[in-house]
């Protein structure tokens, strides 16, 4: 474990100007986080043209403290008004929004903010120890051991998308297709471009991820503008955790952060899945599992630590293998790229200043997180009631510029607008959008590598079930494709006619 | 009805022809010549593919439509309401803002002025009383906007 480039980075960081990015990012993430219908994905794609004239390590921490806050910051709105202010904080509303309404909402927003930074400390530990080693053994990886990867990647977050695999696989390949048009990287000639030269550089990946992440989640939201839902009035009271919470927690706390831990490990699963297993877990574990959905403690700990805990989980992927871990990581590699810095097992390599500043910027921010949030959380629940009226419209404006600011033409502008309508459509179809961005921003990369691979061996395909690695992650990949399958043919059978 | 057949039917059948489309792009293309596998097929089977879980997708939305007792109730189980104006009203608008950045028809911030403040009042339903305010807040973010982006972070706006 290499604590002397860890102290350097977190020395770097508590210096003004990176200090500031890293207090910008954890508050403006937290505020975003809370206010219904600004997501963190949003932001993060929002604010990646601002980041082009700024020095990749203080654009990294920028970035990452968004990702911290903004998973954070979920917590007050699906406390105070049973709305997740992010769909990571679904699991909160549960028990956090009937605690408040039962006269404790500061008890349930402090047990939240405690367990949401015991969450973020643990899966840190497991980023910091375990993502040096990773990235060493997927160095040995060649390209049809990365081109399996990632298929197996795009199978696992088809198979646990919201809606069935079928439509997980719809997203994720439609994502992959449309990434293709452009100047084909191995043979140098244009291909898909409908001979319109604008289409030569290819679809970029940022007016796409605002198109399809900001602006269909902004028509989304004007669909439905009327009154805010009923909502709990604010209190800090009973804000601090006891050592006796702690220890009447304790095993809740550790086992949700581990279970949120390993399933930010899984390529795309996100904060959405780990908060949900682990309340499940904790509540089919639980000696009062009549308690759950009606204010239970230990819902508002297991669904905080865990989502939490799948922010570190999910850049362990990203750093030591270049593959998301989340639909934010998909983006914070689109930031990487964008800085010319190429994501994967050489990153600690290339640029270990970039990853010691991620995995530094993982732990003050979650740090940061917690102080702000307990020492400000009334004042910033004051900002979630703000009328959507005059948030999206002002949302959509930084959209525009944002999506302009990457190439100055119109175009790409064009571009974000039909990838938000794309993406209204294909939620409104309930086909999730997190495959699709992850499709877009890992298909390059797997199909570099299977003609990379292919030329290597002169077209022979049959290294994919000769080397272990491959062999594995694809029966893995076929597994998770025809499980769903016999899980309902056992079910049939079950069920009697 | 919790599932959205129409819908569901509709968007897969505009994700075929996209496909389709990208399909005919790709089988355009020549084959490789100092590497096995050329251009085309990635693309090909990936539309191929797509096409293919789409065509799934109309067949489970067609046998869960066929299942209920008449078409006429599965569509106004689906649509129950008149259509809410609030998506198309933004879109609509959006489309002519970016329309006339494009046309570069004033400056940035006085599009954006006149933008906001029309979309924030229509979405307040045109309320008198909230007019002030919409005013108010598109100047702060138009002018703003323009003033920070251009002196503060040097980034190039549409005009």
């Amino acid at each position: 474990m290499d604590f002397g480039a860890l102290g350097g980075a977190i020395g770097q960081i508590l210096s003004p100007w990176p200090f500031f990015m890293l207090f910008l990012g954890t508050f403006l993430g937290i505020v975003v986080g809370a206010i219904p219908g600004l997501t963190g994905a949003m932001l993060i794609a929002l604010t990646l043209p601002l980041t082009f004239y700024m020095e990749p390590f203080d654009a990294v921490v920028l970035l990452v403290a968004m990702y911290v806050g903004a998973i954070s910051g979920g917590l007050i709105t699906a406390t105070l008004m049973r709305m997740p202010g992010t769909p990571a904080s679904v699991m909160t509303t549960f028990d956090g929004y009937p605690m408040a309404r039962s006269g404790r909402p500061g008890r349930a927003l402090g047990l939240g903010i405690t367990a949401s930074f015991v969450g973020g400390l643990i899966a840190w530990g497991v980023l910091f120890t375990v993502t040096k080693p990773l990235s060493v053994l997927a160095t040995r990886f060649g390209p049809f051991e990365y081109f399996t990867l990632i298929m197996m990647a795009m199978v696992l977050i088809a198979s646990v998308s919201e809606g069935s695999l079928v439509k997980g696989l719809i997203s994720g390949l439609l994502g992959m297709l449309v990434s293709m048009p452009g100047v084909d990287p191995a043979t140098g000639m244009p291909r898909m471009t409908f001979d319109w030269y604008m289409l030569n550089g290819g679809l970029q990946l940022l007016p796409v991820l605002i198109g399809t992440f900001a602006v269909s989640q902004i028509i989304k939201d004007s669909l439905d503008l009327g009154a805010l839902p009923d909502r709990a009035e604010m209190s800090s009271k009973g804000m601090m955790m006891s050592l006796r919470d702690f220890l009447r927690h304790g095993v809740n706390l550790i086992r949700s952060s581990f279970i949120g831990t390993f399933i930010g490990i899984l390529p795309g699963v996100g904060a959405s899945i780990g908060s949900v297993v682990a309340y499940t877990v904790t509540k089919n574990v639980s000696s009062e599992p009549e308690k759950f959905g009606k204010g239970s403690e230990e819902g508002i700990v297991a669904s905080e630590a865990a989502n939490n805990a799948t922010v570190s989980g999910a850049l362990i992927p990203l750093i030591a293998m270049g593959i998301p871990g989340s639909v934010i990581d998909a983006i914070l590699i689109g930031a990487l790229t964008i800085h010319s810095i190429q994501p994967g097992p050489t990153l600690f390599l290339t640029n270990s200043d970039i990853v010691w500043a991620m995995i530094a910027t993982a732990l003050l921010a979650n740090i940061l997180m917690w102080l702000l949030m307990t020492s400000s959380v009334r004042h910033i629940s004051s900002l979630i009631y703000l009328p959507r009226s005059f948030v999206l419209p002002v949302v959509m404006m930084f959209c525009v510029i944002g999506s302009y600011a990457l190439n100055n033409t119109m175009f790409d502008v064009w571009v974000m607008l039909l990838f938000g309508v794309i993406g209204f459509l294909l939620e409104w179809a309930r086909i999730p959008l997190g495959p699709f961005v992850i499709g877009f921003v890992l298909a390059p990369l797997a199909e570099e590598k299977l003609r990379s691979g292919l030329m290597m061996t002169a077209g022979d395909l049959s290294p994919i079930v000769t080397r272990p690695f491959p062999l594995a992650f694809t029966i893995t990949a076929i597994a998770l494709l025809v499980w769903p399958l016999i899980s309902e043919y056992r079910k049939r059978r079950r069920t009697p006619e | 009805m919790d599932r959205r057949s129409f819908t569901e039917i509709g968007v897969a059948a505009l994700v075929i022809l996209i496909c389709a489309v990208f399909w005919i792009q790709a089988n355009r293309l020549p084959p490789g010549t100092f590497e096995p596998l050329g251009s085309g097929p990635v693309p090909m089977y990936t539309a191929g593919i797509v096409i293919l879980c789409c065509l799934i997708v109309i067949g489970r939305a067609l046998a869960v439509i066929f299942q209920s007792p008449s078409l006429y109730r599965a569509i106004r189980e689906e649509f129950p309401g008149s259509p809410r104006m609030g998506g198309i009203l933004m879109l609509g608008s959006s489309a002519v803002y970016v329309g006339l950045l494009h046309l570069q028809v004033a400056s940035f911030g006085l599009i954006t002025f006149v933008f906001l403040a029309a979309l924030i009042w229509a979405m307040e339903s045109f309320r008198f009383r909230k007019a002030p305010l919409a005013l108010i807040v598109a100047a702060i973010f138009a002018f703003g906007a323009e003033y920070l982006f251009t002196n503060v972070f040097v980034v190039d706006l549409p005009v």
